[in-house]
Order: structure tokens, then sequence, then C-alpha cells
């Protein structure tokens, strides 16, 4: 794993900037997903409450707004959306869609 | 020079993410250490998000008991409609899927000098940042003639284990007709609506098995959490089985006799079949003797990194934190335990920290049926964490939305304990 770093740093700044920004969004979009396990399962596993993977980005950030704007009632789920800015919810459906492919190649 | 440490997300799912990824160290550089005391919510959600977060941190949890056993849902257990075992949650996965070193021991003291947590048995564990979640303790002194002996006559099950065991033992050998005395605790106390749920899943239960019985509750408050919607349920549902006495109608609590099974207020003494009475309390004990604790019983902490106010290097997460608007509640601890972690890795790695997002979540049982739930979300502000919006449940809800909640509570719990256990 060493070797892909040294590999990554030899073939110049601009492809090291290109993965640090990858990294922070998905670090980004892990802290804010974090929030989201505390009620639905990132996993394929589901129940009562609806499963938030395998949600397109498109998908997921159109729902959040919904919930923020209350056209999707759910007191929980509007509390999330409003503490959320815009740019964070794009973040974190980003996040949830990446991780639906590694758990669901 | 500094090791290129890059920390690595995307674990969250567990094993089959985190499989894939390696070390992050130069060789021989050692791994920075953070010991985590108590396994509960706050302190299993804290070493599990910091394992998740970075390999590069050796991650030890410390925990006396081999399990834990939600108090969260044993109200359920009390009514019969689950068991403890199903409430109860082991550590193999923490130790297997995220490589925490699991201990079970007690710890005697933490050393922020020398930076170690010492344990019982002797060894010192050294630490460059500690996590204590000790949870909450009871300020036994503060009710007159109760104690620690005395949870084996008069449980308080506000730890679940064994006294939960108890208070179900008893409630089925009562006599149809008898009055189950709960004394109701002063604030702050761990979970604000769990004694009012209490009362309402044994109503549920003497409905259906006891429907003589009564429940009396003697409440040190004069009010409390979601009044409306419980007075609302136990007329619906338990009509004439449930009392409420606030202390403006008592005069307060004065003290418990435990071998007379009754309950003293400043105008009437209250004879009970089966007594439950649910302390004052305070900080766990081992953030009181660890200088963790201010004049008020409970541990100030930063609103962002939950670092103690009072031994720098020392964060505290869960019941036993006075961390301004949030209540004390599981929600709450993991909630807080995830925002100590990102923290804890971002200042240990030099990675970038998100600002937090601090939410509680609460799903009530007024019935097998019919719950209610509550979300608020909180926010540091100038020293302080300050409620930015609260949403509750209402008392025109229509039935099919209560039997929702409550389905969907059911599938909160198994995601919850996932969250913080797998």
């Amino acid at each position: 794993m060493r070797k892909i770093i040294a590999a990554s740093i030899a073939a110049g700044s601009f492809t090291i900037l290109a993965d640090r920004s990858y990294a922070a969004d998905r670090d980004a979009g892990a802290q804010l997903a974090a929030m989201c396990a505390s009620c639905h399962r990132l996993d394929v596993g589901n129940g009562g409450i609806p499963t938030i993977l395998g949600m397109s980005p498109e998908m997921l950030t159109r729902a959040m707004l919904a919930y923020r704007s209350r056209e999707r009632p759910s007191h929980i789920m509007r509390a999330i959306a409003l503490s959320l800015s815009d740019e964070e919810i794009a973040t974190v459906a980003r996040y949830l869609a990446a991780l639906n492919r590694q758990v669901r190649p | 020079m500094k090791s290129r440490t890059r920390r690595e997300f995307g674990c969250l799912t567990g094993a089959m993410v985190l499989a894939g990824l390696a070390p992050r160290l130069a060789a021989g550089e050692a791994k920075a250490k953070v010991v985590v005391v108590g396994g509960g919510i706050g302190g299993a959600t804290a070493a599990k998000y910091l394992a998740a977060s970075t390999r590069t941190i050796e991650i030890t949890l410390v925990e006396p008991k081999l399990n834990y056993t939600t108090c969260f849902f044993s109200n359920l257990y009390l009514a019969g409609l689950c068991s403890l075992e199903s409430l109860t949650h082991g550590y193999k996965t923490l130790a297997q899927r995220y490589g925490i070193n699991v201990i079970h021991d007690s710890v005697a003291a933490v050393d922020p000098v020398a930076k170690t947590v010492g344990l019982k048995s002797g060894p010192k564990l050294p630490y460059d940042r500690v996590v204590v979640a000790p949870g909450i303790a009871f300020n036994y002194e503060a009710l007159a003639g109760y104690d620690e002996a005395a949870t084996q006559i008069i449980p308080h099950a506000w730890n679940a284990g064994p006294q939960t065991q108890l208070l179900r033992r008893q409630l089925e050998s009562m006599e149809d007709g008898g009055v189950f005395v709960l004394v109701a605790p002063p604030n702050p106390f761990r979970c604000p609506p769990a004694p009012y749920e209490r009362a309402s899943l044994v109503a549920y239960y003497f409905k259906q098995h006891k429907p003589r019985s009564r429940i009396l509750i003697l409440d040190a408050k004069d009010s409390f959490n979601s009044q409306d919607l419980f007075l609302d349920a136990w007329e619906r549902h338990y009509r004439g089985m449930i009392e409420w006495l606030p202390a403006q109608f008592t005069g307060g609590i004065k003290a418990i006799d435990v071998k007379g099974r009754s309950v003293k207020t400043a105008s009437e003494t209250f004879k009970a079949a089966v007594a439950n009475v649910i302390p004052p309390q305070i900080a766990g004990q081992f953030a009181q003797q660890n200088g963790l604790v201010d004049q008020s019983g409970w541990c100030p902490v930063d609103p962002i990194t939950f670092e103690s106010k009072l031994q720098p290097g020392i964060h505290v997460v869960g019941d036993a934190t006075s961390a301004g608007d949030m209540p004390k509640s599981a929600f709450v601890a993991n909630s807080q335990a995830k925002a100590c972690a990102f923290a804890i890795a971002a200042a240990l790695t030099g990675s970038e920290r998100q600002s937090p997002h601090l939410f509680n979540t609460c799903y009530t049982f007024l019935s097998p049926d019919d719950a209610v739930s509550n979300a608020v979300s909180f926010k540091p502000v100038a020293g302080t964490i300050k409620i930015i919006d609260n949403f509750v449940s209402q008392v025109q809800e229509s039935v099919e939305t209560r039997h929702q909640a409550a389905r969907e509570a059911q599938s909160w719990y198994a995601a919850f304990t996932r969250d913080t256990f797998r």
C-alpha cells in the first residue's frame, strides 16, 4: 500500500490535489452519514425505517429538500433536513450512493 | 518527517470496508492511543467511530461488564413485551471487526499528568486522549431511607439488568388490586419521558392481567416531559388506572420506608404493593472521583470536542455530561460520542473536522401500538449547546400515525444498537 502512495506522489502534485479533494469530500460525507446511521441501517438490512442506500444522489437530495419544506411529512427528518446546508445534503447524498456501490457491488 | 496520514473513511459498514484499508503509518512510528472508559452507548459509540475514522489510532475500551443491557426499551420488558436478552449486547464485534482492544476490568483512576489510565487489576494504560463515559450514579444522600442495599427490595431499575428483572418478578407476583407506586426523580435525570413511559407500559400489563390494580406516580417535580401526550394517552388507554401527584400537591417526597414498602411525602404516607423508586441522579462515580464534576454534580464539557472543561485531554460523553440544552438520553450519548470521536481523530491525525451536528431523537411507547416521537437539533453556541429546532408528536394524531411510530421505534432500536455495538 505504501508503494501505491509513493507512486501517486511521484505522479505529481495535480494528482495529489485531486485525490485530497476527493478524500476531503469522503471524510465530510462519512461524518454526516454517521448521523444517518443512528436510525437507518447503512447495510442491506431494512425495517420500519426505510433504507437510504440504493437511492441516487439526486433522489436523496430531492427527498431531503421535500422533508425540509414539509412536502414530505416526518418531524424527525424535518429536524435533520433543517440542520443541514444544501451543500451538506449534496455531500452526504454522494457519500451514501458511493457506500451503496461498496455494499452492493 | 510527519507521516502522511490521510484519514480513511467509508468504514461505517464494518469489516467489509475496513478490510480494504491499510495503516498509513511510517514504519516504526508509534500509534496515538485513545482509552475509552465505559462501554455504554456513549463509550461504545466513541470507540467504534474512532476505529472507523482512522487506523492510525490504537483504541482500548475498558468496561467491567461482559454485556450491556439497554435501559431504553426495558419498559417493554417490564410489560412482558420483550425479553431482557433481546436488549443485551456484547462487545465481540467491536473487538473483531474494528480491532478495538476491549478490556473487561474496572478503572481505578486517570492520571492526567502521567497520561495513564490505571486498571483495578494493576496495569496502567498510556493515552494521548481519554474518553470517559461513566453514565449516571444515584444520589442516595438526597433521599432519606433509600440506599444501595434498599435496591434489593425496592429496585430503581434505572440501569437495566438484575434490578429490572426483580421489578418484573414483583409485578408478576403482585395481587390484582395492588398499588404500584413509582417515585419520579427531580431534574435532570436519565431519559426524561421514561418514568412516565414506565407507568404507561405497567398499566398496559395490569390491564391485561391485573385489571383492578392501580399506579400512583409520586413526582419530585410539578410537571414532566411530554405531559400533555401522556395525560391524553392515560385517559384513552388506562382510564382511572394512573394517578399522578406532583410535588406541589404532596409537598414533596420526604423519605422511603423500605421495610414498610411505603413512601412518605410532606402531606401523607403512601403504601405500595410494589414500589419503584427512581432516585435523584448525578454523574457516574468515576467522573466524581477524577475531578470531572462541578458543583452541579455533572461534567461540564466543551460543546464542540466534548473535552472536559476541568481536565484537559479528558473527554466526557453521554449522561454524565452537562451539555447545555441536551437531555440525558441514549441518542444524545451516541450523537455526542460521534462528535467527540471525529474531533479526537482530527486532533490526533491532523485531518479535517466538519462542523458537528448534534441531535436527539426519542420514541416513547404509550401502549404497544401507540408511540410518539420527538426530534431535536442542537448547535454549539457561545460555549454551550442550544436547541435549534424541536419537533414533537401532537395529541390529536391519528391511530395510524401512532401505529407507524411504534413500528418505526422497533426498527430504530435495531438500527441504533447496531450503530453502537456492531
